[in-house]
């Protein structure tokens, strides 16, 4: 079986974005912006809130107009309000409100408006494999089964791009495995996703790349194993009161270990040689206190602004 | 279009209803009013409600016919729905937040906006058509008549009239996010265009004078629209159609 990367990156671009850039008054939401994204890929737009994830999808469907930029996907240029790229992807906004005098098997038929048959069938299907009551009323639904629904639709329709805001807030740990499991399944035949979300570490396992936003600027592309090879020499350590960690950070710095503390969390800088066998060391003294906790190996999202670029993650 | 049609489908039997409510009974009660017509004239303490009644007077049946369903009954119950029908539109869905997900779909939003006009309106006029037909069958059990056709343009001219309303109420609807106040304020203006309509020396500065029983009493003696009136009310809510639409482009959720 070939490689569906392989086939389609040299074809064409799933999404490509030049100087894309939104404006809400003196708001600068979304910086000049250069995006490229290859079919079968899986880019994750990583940033707190009001970093302009949410602004540059919207942007990308014509939910929102752009004020400048160039929009093409699947090799479609923008053109008018959107309509045209909207009937080319699926899009999945991060806001969970729905129609709740709908049942499910209604709300599913209006989002998929203009689409063919079969996506309709096929979201049916989808939605009762995720165990969704399809003929209840959205007003009996949960917020996670809301989410649910609005991922159905928006994986069923038969184009090669999607645009997935938000998509696991809310769900639990299994759904959200579920649903990111199916992702990489699309993918992997070969459809691009664009999905944002502000929890690293819900999404980045499925993702080939993530890019940090904040205040609407681009701050970096990484990919997963790059990030998780720099979070592979930080510790936090949570300890029961600022105090606490405060001592353990002047301690440390004296001895000429990089750390820097918030609160009651301490964040280390290991040995980049062996840094378990560093962590193992810090943890064996008695000499510190206790911490309560200790994450290794990946980091808040807050930390790892902080730690890749210098800067608080609002 | 479908579900949009489905969600004013009971609003405008409702209207219907309560129109024909109006209408029937009091269509119903000409004989005795016919008799009585100068008692009534004699205790109205509008001058502007006594010339209508002389105007009863001198035409008949179908002066009155014309101020019970036109002047009273279609435009009091009709500003009240052209505002229902329209303030929701977009601020409705504003409100409740799903105008994202409805922004979403893979429809132009010139289409989006003018399916749910569209729709809107024809709740507002099909049901004023439809009382207006059953007005013959209702004079036929008094013994009296009435020109079908007048009655037909008429409906023409009051639903243009109440047209604007609903054309307006749907531009303030598609830059708002609160229907209440929009409805509010603009049911107020109604019945405070609708007080001074009473008042002598305000009555030219109502804009009931566009539908009042003069209007329709024109177009049952004349046989045709007076282009006059009905030309401006058209192309008033042409404009804010095309009003709607750029505002609606340039809308976020």
């Amino acid at each position: 079986m070939s490689d569906p990367k392989a086939s389609h990156s040299s074809a064409t671009i799933a999404i490509r974005v030049r100087g894309l850039s939104r404006r809400f008054g003196t708001n600068q939401a979304l910086a000049p912006i250069d995006i490229d994204i290859a079919p079968g890929e899986i880019v994750g737009l990583i940033g707190p809130n009001g970093s302009g994830k949410s602004t540059l999808l919207r942007c990308l469907t014509g939910v929102v107009r752009k004020d400048t930029g160039e929009i093409s996907i699947d090799g479609e240029d923008f053109a008018g309000d959107g309509a045209n790229i909207r009937r080319r992807v699926t899009y999945s906004p991060g806001e969970v409100n729905t129609y709740g005098e709908l049942s499910g098997s209604g709300h599913l038929a209006w989002l998929l408006r203009g689409r063919d048959k079969q996506t309709h069938a096929r979201a049916h299907e989808l939605a009762a494999d995720l165990g969704l009551p399809l003929r209840s009323k959205l007003r009996t639904y949960s917020h996670g089964m809301k989410r649910q629904l609005l991922f159905a639709a928006a994986i069923a329709p038969a184009v090669r791009v999607r645009l997935l805001d938000e998509i696991t807030e809310g769900l639990d740990p299994a759904m959200r495995a579920t649903i990111l499991d199916q992702l990489r399944a699309d993918a992997d035949a070969g459809n691009a996703t664009l999905l944002s979300s502000h929890h690293f570490g819900e999404v980045d396992r499925v993702c080939d790349r993530l890019i940090f936003l904040d205040a609407g600027k681009k701050l970096a592309e990484e990919s997963p194993a790059t990030i998780a090879e720099r979070a592979r020499v930080l510790a936090t350590f949570e300890y029961a009161d600022p105090d606490a960690a405060r001592a353990a950070n002047e301690r440390l710095t004296a001895e000429g270990t990089h750390a820097d503390h918030t609160n009651s969390n301490l964040l280390i800088q290991l040995d980049k040689d062996d840094p378990q066998a560093h962590l193992a060391r810090l943890l064996a003294r008695t000499d510190l206190p206790a911490p309560t906790s200790v994450l290794y190996g990946q980091l808040p999202l807050a930390d790892l602004y902080r730690e890749l670029y210098g800067r608080e993650a609002c | 279009m479908e579900r949009t049609l489905r969600a004013y489908l009971i609003p405008s039997l409702l209207f219907a209803l309560l129109l024909e409510a109006m209408t029937a009974p009091a269509i119903l009660y000409w004989p005795d009013f016919e008799d009585h017509v100068e008692t009534y004239r004699d205790i109205l303490p509008f001058e502007s409600v006594r010339r209508m009644i002389d105007s009863i007077a001198e035409s008949g049946v179908s002066a009155y016919v014309n101020l019970q369903h036109f002047y009273k009954a279609c435009n009091v119950l009709g500003t009240a729905a052209a505002v229902f029908f329209a303030v929701g539109a977009v601020a409705g869905e504003a409100n409740r937040g799903t105008l994202e997900l409805w922004l979403s779909r893979p429809v132009s939003r010139t289409r989006m906006l003018l399916e749910r006009y569209v729709a809107g309106a024809l709740a507002l006029t099909l049901p004023i058509f439809a009382t207006s037909a059953t007005i013959p069958y209702l004079l036929e059990q008094i013994g009296e008549t009435m020109s079908f056709s007048g009655l037909m343009l008429s409906s023409v001219h009051q639903s243009l009239f109440l047209l604007v309303l609903y054309s307006l109420a749907f531009c303030i609807s598609t830059v708002s996010s609160r229907p209440l106040p929009i409805a509010l304020g603009l049911l107020f203006f109604t019945i405070f265009q609708f007080s001074i309509y009473l008042v002598m020396e305000w009555t030219h500065y109502s804009w009931f004078r566009l539908a009042d029983l003069d209007d329709f009493q024109t177009i049952l003696r004349t046989g045709h629209l007076n282009a006059s009136i009905c030309g401006p009310l058209a192309a008033a809510s042409g404009l804010l159609v095309v009003a709607s639409l750029w505002l609606f482009h340039r809308r976020t959720p």
